[in-house]
């Protein structure tokens, strides 16, 4: 259907319209609803990303679509029209290109142009958050563990619910740059392919087998050697990308190293913080038990602080005494919406103070933390020295 | 699902399609029916070297201005390929969406149309124009 019409009777005769001349226009021979043609609207910079093919359409067939650049997510949003808007399609390279509107009989030293279709509405993008909760529900559902370790290797990996970076693409509506994110938030790793949460218990078991070796080899917890480590934990049956998993998530790879192995510092909060949720796994409890059984955890050269568990846990005044218990805002759906439900059905009042660890990690573009408050809560002060409450709303 | 958003336009410049936009709807004559395929909708003219266009339908004149879009609009087409080189039978249908063109102008008449009294034209001239479009269900 492609052909070349140096005369140009399509769009181009329009948008060159000379001054003193004039255009016919009439339905294309081809005219219709012609519903595989769609208009989007985007802004210079999208255009830019889509014109260098960085753009796609992400979603589940009963998902509303999003539109994805590389690192942002959009909405799609038609907008509809009462006008009648007349589609003008170019001639040259098109294969709406007209040419049987020669032989009407019309008066051949007037141009006529066809119109294609009418657009009965646009498509318009707005940035949203990413859906990227469903990544922890996808990944939650096996997570790693010994029992991986003890399996067969011939088990499908589609009946194991394992998840390559193509299948996360397919599944979860976010950008590229969102999905990382996302992943590295979770603390997730890609074993053998396939991107996996670590079950806690064998996370749990794999520091403690490093915190033993490093006493047994008098390592410090400030310059681990990777190398060394990996040689010692290989002996104890960890996988390498495991161990450099645990390492990833409880330490920093130090920079500038000159020799071949790379050292490693643990991470004092990140390690304190494990520990203090292997403590809470038993329950509510007072705080000075708590506080007993963390500090007899933690590798002696670790100060456990209570600042550290911001987010981690809810600390409940009873008479006289403090109650503590694990509530973690990294279990928490980062949708407003279910995240505001849950922390109200948790606690139906808030001070900011205790408030703030649990909503600190929620975007919505368009929406500053103050809107977030506004949209989600009721704020009420009992005087203007009083500390905000905020509830439902 | 992934739909990849291709464009074909590549280094050289995106097409340019044209839109005409009026208030209210263009309506063939009902002897016409269904089949007004390629018949005449109107004239669009420039009288002067001003961007000021008037577009004749029938016997109404809608006068207009060729205005720039705040933000250009892609012209996308879907197309379904099936693919079947999944195992047995489970086919699946991949969709694909093209850049075909862009818009980044409209001709926009939004004014009440006038009706071209002073010079009334013989109907059967009308008609042997197939001019057969009128003006029809202003909106706002």
């Amino acid at each position: 259907m492609e052909q070349q019409n140096p005369h140009g009777r399509g769009a181009d005769a329009v948008l060159n319209l000379q001054p003193n001349s004039s255009v016919a226009i009439a339905y294309h021979s081809l005219f219709g609803p012609h519903d595989d043609l769609v208009l989007l609207e985007v802004d210079e910079k999208l255009l830019e990303e889509v014109l260098h093919e960085r753009v796609s359409i992400r979603g589940q067939a009963e998902e509303e679509a999003v539109f994805c650049t590389k690192s942002k997510t959009y909405g799609i949003k038609y907008v509809g029209t009462s006008n009648s808007v007349l589609l003008i399609p170019p001639s040259g390279r098109s294969e709406y290109y007209e040419n049987e509107l020669d032989s009407q009989g019309n008066d051949s030293t007037k141009e006529v142009v066809p119109v294609i279709k009418l657009a009965p509405g646009i498509m318009e993008l707005v940035e949203i958050a990413p859906r990227i909760d469903k990544l922890k529900l996808l990944l939650s559902e096996n997570p790693y563990s010994l029992a991986d370790e003890w399996e067969s290797e011939e088990m499908d990996k589609c009946e194991k619910q394992m998840y390559n970076w193509n299948d996360l693409l397919d599944k979860v509506q976010a950008s590229d740059d969102e999905l990382k994110a996302g992943l590295r938030a979770l603390s997730a790793v890609e074993i053998d392919g396939y991107w996996r949460l670590v079950d806690e218990k064998y996370m749990d078991s794999m520091l403690q087998m490093l915190l033993n070796n490093r006493i047994l080899n008098d390592w410090s917890l400030d310059a681990l050697d990777e190398g060394v480590l990996m040689k010692v934990m290989k002996m104890d049956g960890f996988s390498e990308t495991l161990v450099h998993h645990c390492l990833d998530v409880y330490g920093d790879k130090l920079e500038g190293d000159e020799g071949n192995s790379c050292l490693w510092r643990l991470d004092e909060k990140r390690v304190c913080v494990h520990f203090a949720r292997e403590v809470l796994r038993k329950g509510k409890m007072k705080v000075e038990h708590f506080m007993d059984e963390w500090q007899k955890k933690i590798p002696v050269e670790m100060h456990a602080n209570f600042d550290m568990l911001e987010g981690e846990v809810l600390t409940e005044r009873l008479g006289v005494e403090t109650w503590v218990r694990g509530f973690r805002v990294s279990s928490l759906p980062l949708n407003p919406v279910e995240r505001f439900s849950i922390l109200f059905r948790e606690r139906p009042k808030w001070e900011w103070k205790d408030l703030q660890p649990y909503i600190r990690d929620l975007t919505v573009p368009g929406l500053s933390s103050e809107g977030l408050l506004l949209k989600y809560t009721r704020r009420t002060q009992p005087n203007p020295e009083a500390e905000p409450v905020f509830s439902a709303r | 699902m992934q739909i990849k958003v291709k464009c074909n336009c590549g280094e050289t410049k995106c097409l340019e399609w044209a839109v005409v936009e009026l208030q209210g709807i263009v309506e063939a004559q009902p002897s016409f029916e269904d089949r007004f395929q390629t018949l005449e909708i109107g004239v669009l003219c420039r009288p002067s070297a001003q961007e000021v266009y008037t577009f004749t339908v029938g016997y109404h004149e809608l006068t207009g201005s060729k205005v720039p879009l705040k933000k250009p609009l892609l012209v996308l087409k879907k197309k379904k390929c099936v693919d079947e080189d999944q195992s047995g039978d489970t086919k699946s249908a991949t969709a694909e969406l093209e850049v075909i063109g862009i818009i980044r102008q409209r001709f926009l008449f939004k004014t009440r149309p006038k009706a071209l009294i002073s010079k009334p034209q013989p109907s059967v001239k009308e008609r042997s124009r197939a001019s057969g479009s009128a003006v029809t269900g202003q909106t706002t």
